[in-house]
């Protein structure tokens, strides 16, 4: 790659984070360094940051959240690793469905996915009903999962929420390996296991790191998960306590700078251990890895492998989708009656139509810029050998690791009138490109990390063939480089998009008017309905789950060649 | 190929035209449609907005024949608004405009539009200069009820209708759990309770923070009222055994929350035995849930001698661009009609037309029989039965802030080492020894901090977390020793 176009590239898109990143998070975030002197005039200081580590609550919470962020991490590649290479190796039994099935459990509708949990796993919820009738667990005596082992829940379910997104990036980067180079280490007597070691974990690092970057930063950074647990000493739920806080201490904002540096040092460090390209040269794989085809109990096992992730993973979403449906459901296994009522009179409200509008509009377009400035930036990492570039790589990152709430009152307080960024909000106060802008950059790392593993596999020396056949450097991306790795692309959209479309923070905060409202405000407005309300959100949430789950497994459908949407 | 895709296609347009065809019209005008429009901050539910919206547009059309859009912003709770409100009003100043476009704050707590009136962001409302009769000596609306203020002497804000934070319990896990009902704050803090109990967040709502100084202060009246007691020495120790209170029912609870429905929602569902909960979410939740066998699953109470009859105001806030309509608004739910709508059958006359808000009004001459026959609590008479408490400010109200921070530091932050403590005193048949180190809060005494902390309550953010966490660590130290002196109690019960 040019010198020129790299610097060209890194220049737009650090103007781009410093205004709409930069900028508004750090005029909420300098409030921790910011001392008030006796006369109300502002100075520098780095008392507050000194105040964080002095006291003992608040680094056993950074503690907490580092060890739910490494632990999740771990957990979820346990997960993600064995499925993406039992579908990578072999076929077995509905294997196209299932391969698309187990992906579902990362889109869990926000505010009632927390409730949908509680009724499954609450004291009187509907795992110990089952329990108590089976006659394995006493009536007077149920047993508290959610207060008992609350570390070990928290990060099971991280896990079992998070393991698609690395799923994704790994099937994308074993889609992309040679498969003479696993032929060849299996002609010459290398056993399975010791071939999985040395050859097939290290060129599927790319997208092994690619996804457990995201995984880490979005599990030590975690809320929803913790409150659910009511788990309250680790460092975003007191974030999160301190920014609502009546008090007016920068305390909180001290911590989510903490917060910043630490994810922004991990991937930094984790980066340079294990992010590097195995084989930066590796040649464009000729042949396409046959995968075996599985008879009998291996068959099956494979088939059950499969099915049992989703069945666990989709029990926090089979509580949304029998609450959505629920007459009464109260300490029994599933609820006494069942009912549409509540479909009728979520759906028929009027903000539904509008709402999925604009989300769809919003995540679109979001996903779109995303897909432009996310190419960009992978494209200087991988390709350039600027030296800035792996700050470049680390920038890019952090909008998953600041707190939602503090972004959407950073774009909040700049978007008022006579504020810089007054002129993105349109005639009539709509939010559109404040929206658009904030989900764009806040999905950008899924974009990132998916295009660079993908640039990191495909070799080089095809594109610089393309050019030195005469063809220009906007030709070589849309003929070469983009088609090569669409794998890559396809699941960092599919991330970015759903993601998008679920987004809580600026969708609250951002969107004032009812006319503008993305589903996930009209899932909270119907949430405060008097009487109903949790069960009304629900059915709103399972209605934008059946959604997106089409729309993916639609893209897998149409996207993918011979039945896999990884393969390329 | 085509085929799949047109099937994709066809199952979204599918997903996509089932809202369609569902959605339901409504009587307010879409925005840009109509002759007015009226922006309003509120953090009330849904179905309030829903009603009221469409019954001040219904009336607005009669008298007025003008259609009228309301753009309800919605961004959260209190706290979200009073974010919103500083970001707005700061940008204002900086840029010299007056007001945020917005026109109403509807809803909240006393001390919410206390704060934003202190700030000079609210416009004295005309309604007291149209209708004084209502705010008259022995008129509808007292100037104040149990010691809460229901408007200010500025005019800048007035009460639509009134809250009280009382108790919502489940009968069934209470029998399951062998405690009896509660009936005051005290019985909240019974060791049984221990891991089942549902809190709000003080630190985040001024309303709540208000009822954790009420529960506190009817500990200090309780010991005023002793016969022969010696007034400062009652208050001192009314003081620390409102404290011990609040210490006893956060080591029963399971967490301390922000949102108003998920108290009496874990409750309904059993998940929890017993919480604070605000009145009308308790009996809207106590009227849907029952059992199988037709039991409530929620019942609510306001607790004897520790809760008062608080105000939900609304205001006009300044630079409001329809200030004219925003004034009528105001006028408008003080209106007998609108008042009925806070506790009026769905479906009678001036009633709610979908669903029951369960509320009290606050216009006495709302409580006649024939009113309250079609209304949702019949037998409800807040102006007479006021649970013979009333809220004396001078007592506590100048440690309103303080005692926030106390409860943070001794209670929440502390959650972990103050659950563990209380179950292992409980799991050695509460100790005394144990018990004594557990509720020792004599670093927080009444002659030191019960006029307000002036380190906590000061100027100097740093200095108030540094005096903050130092507080905490006593307190976590305590809960530890008292942890280890209640072990110590059961090992040697068993080794005996």
């Amino acid at each position: 790659m040019k010198r020129g176009n790299a610097i060209a590239i890194t220049a737009v898109v650090c103007v781009i984070f410093a205004v709409f990143f930069i900028y508004p998070a750090g005029m909420v975030v300098k409030q921790a360094f910011e001392g008030t002197r006796t006369d109300g005039s502002h100075h520098f200081t780095l008392e507050f940051f000194a105040a964080v580590f002095r006291n003992p609550i608040y680094q056993e919470g950074l503690w907490n959240a580092f060890a739910l962020g490494i632990i999740s991490t771990l957990t979820t590649l346990a997960i993600a690793f064995p499925l993406a290479l039992v579908s990578h190796r072999y076929d077995f039994f509905g294997k196209p469905a299932l391969g698309v099935l187990v992906l579902a459990p990362m889109i869990l509708p926000p505010f009632v996915g927390a409730v949908g949990v509680k009724q499954m796993l609450g004291v009187n919820g509907a795992l110990n009903a089952l329990l108590i009738d089976l006659g394995l667990m006493s009536a007077a005596l149920p047993y508290d999962w959610l207060a008992n082992g609350r570390f070990a829940g928290i990060v099971l379910m991280n896990a079992l929420h998070l393991y698609p997104i690395l799923y994704m990036n790994i099937a994308a980067a074993l889609a992309n390996l040679d498969p003479a180079m696993e032929q060849a280490a299996e002609n010459l007597g290398c056993p399975p296991w010791k071939r999985f070691l040395r050859i097939t974990l290290p060129l599927a690092m790319p997208g092994v790191f690619a996804g457990s970057s995201i995984v880490f930063i979005w599990s030590f950074t975690e809320l929803g998960v913790p409150l659910v647990f009511d788990y309250s000493r680790v460092a975003p739920v007191q974030i999160f306590d301190g920014l609502k806080s009546l008090d007016k201490n920068p305390i909180p904002y001290a911590l989510t700078a903490v917060l910043l540096i630490t994810a922004a040092a991990v991937f930094a460090l984790s980066k340079l251990v294990m992010g590097r390209a195995p084989l930066g040269t590796a040649p464009r794989p000729k042949g396409r890895a046959n995968s075996l085809q599985l008879t009998g109990w291996k068959n099956a096992a494979c088939s059950m492998l499969f099915i049992t992730v989703f069945a666990i993973a989709s029990i926090p979403h089979l509580g949304v989708v029998l609450l959505s449906l629920a007459g009464r459901w109260y300490g029994t296994v599933i609820p006494d009656s069942l009912t549409m009522q509540h479909y009728i009179e979520a759906l028929g409200n009027g903000l539904v139509v509008p709402s999925i509008q604009n989300s769809l509009l919003y995540a679109g377009c979001a996903t779109m810029i995303a897909l432009t400035i996310g190419l960009g930036v992978a494209w200087v990492v991988v390709r350039s050998d600027l030296k800035t570039r792996a700050w470049l790589d680390t920038l890019v990152m952090m909008p998953l690791a600041v707190p939602g709430l503090v972004m959407a009152f950073g774009y909040l307080a700049l978007s008022q009138e006579g504020k810089a960024f007054h002129f993105l909000v349109g005639a009539g106060g709509s939010p559109f490109m404040l929206i658009v802008i904030a989900y764009a950059i806040r999905r950008l790392p899924y974009i990132v990390r998916s295009a660079v593993a993908g640039l990191q596999q495909s070799n080089p020396m095809l594109e610089e063939a393309a050019k030195s056949l005469g063809a220009t450097p906007a030709r070589t991306l849309r003929r070469i480089a983009i088609p090569l790795i669409g794998a890559n692309l396809a699941a960092g959209s599919i991330l970015a998009f759903a993601f998008a479309m679920l987004e809580v923070s600026d969708s609250l905060i951002l969107a004032q008017q009812e006319q503008h409202y993305p589903i996930t405000k009209a899932i909270y407005t119907l949430l405060s309905t008097l009487g109903n309300g949790t069960e009304l959100a629900a059915a709103l949430g399972v209605w934008a789950m059946v959604f997106l789950s089409v729309a993916i497994m639609g893209a897998a459908v149409l996207g993918g060649k011979r039945g896999g949407l990884f393969k390329v | 190929m085509r085929r799949r895709a047109w099937m994709i296609f066809g199952l979204l347009a599918l997903i996509v035209a089932l809202p369609m065809v569902l959605r339901r019209e409504t009587a307010t005008t879409r925005a840009g449609n109509a002759d007015d429009t009226l922006v309003i901050l509120t953090p009330h539910n849904e179905s309030i907005r829903k009603e009221f919206g469409e019954a001040f547009a219904t009336y607005r059309k009669k008298t007025t024949g003008r259609s009228i859009h309301i753009d309800w912003r919605t961004p959260g709770g209190t706290s979200e608004i009073r974010m919103v409100l500083d970001a707005g009003f700061k940008a204002a100043a900086e840029t010299g405009r007056d007001g945020i476009g917005v026109d109403l704050f509807f809803g909240g707590g006393e001390p919410d539009f206390a704060g934003q009136a202190k700030k000079g962001r609210l416009l004295p409302l005309d309604v007291f200069k149209s209708s004084p009769e209502l705010f008259a000596e022995g008129g509808p609306i007292p100037q104040t009820f149990t010691g809460e203020r229901y408007f200010p002497d500025d005019h800048l804000w007035v009460g639509t209708c009134m809250s009280q934070f009382g108790i919502c319990y489940n009968p069934q896990v209470l029998e399951r759990l062998k405690i009896p009902a509660p009936t005051a704050w005290n019985d909240l803090g019974d060791p049984r309770y221990a891991g089942t109990l549902a809190l709000a967040d003080p630190t985040k709502s001024g309303s709540v923070a208000r009822t954790f100084e009420l529960l506190l202060q009817g500990e200090i009246q309780r010991a005023i009222a002793k016969p022969g007691a010696h007034r400062e020495q009652a208050i001192a120790a009314g003081w620390s055994s409102g404290l011990q209170l609040i210490q006893r029912m956060a080591a029963n609870s399971r967490y301390f929350t922000d949102s108003a429905s998920k108290i009496p929602h874990d409750v309904g569902q059993g998940n929890s035995a017993a919480g604070m909960c605000i009145d009308f979410y308790g009996r809207s939740y106590a009227s849907e849930l029952t059992t199988k066998n037709g039991k409530p699953r929620v019942v609510w109470i306001a607790p004897t001698g520790g809760t008062t009859l608080s105000a939900d105001p609304i205001g006009v806030l300044k630079g409001a661009p329809n200030e004219k309509l925003a004034q009528e608004f105001v006028s408008y739910t003080l209106s007998p009609a609108a008042q009925i709508m806070w506790f009026g059958k769905p479906g009678t006359p001036n009633g709610p037309k979908e669903r029951a808000l369960h509320r009290t009004p606050i216009r006495r001459d709302t409580y006649t029989p024939k009113i309250l026959a079609e209304s949702t609590l019949p037998t409800i008479s807040p102006y007479q039965d006021s649970g013979n408490f009333t809220y004396q400010r001078e007592l506590t109200g100048s440690a309103f802030n303080t005692l926030r921070q106390l409860v943070k530091v001794m209670c929440i932050d502390s959650h972990e080492e103050m659950k563990s403590a209380w179950l292992a005193i409980r799991e050695a048949h509460m100790p005394p020894e144990a018990l004594a180190v557990f509720s020792d809060v004599s670093l927080i005494p009444y002659e030191k901090v019960g006029k307000g902390d002036p380190i906590l309550d000061g100027n100097d953010a740093l200095k108030a977390a540094e005096h903050a966490a130092r507080i905490g660590e006593w307190f976590r130290s305590n809960y530890r020793k008292a942890e280890a002196i209640a072990r110590s109690k059961t090992s040697t019960a068993t080794h005996r």
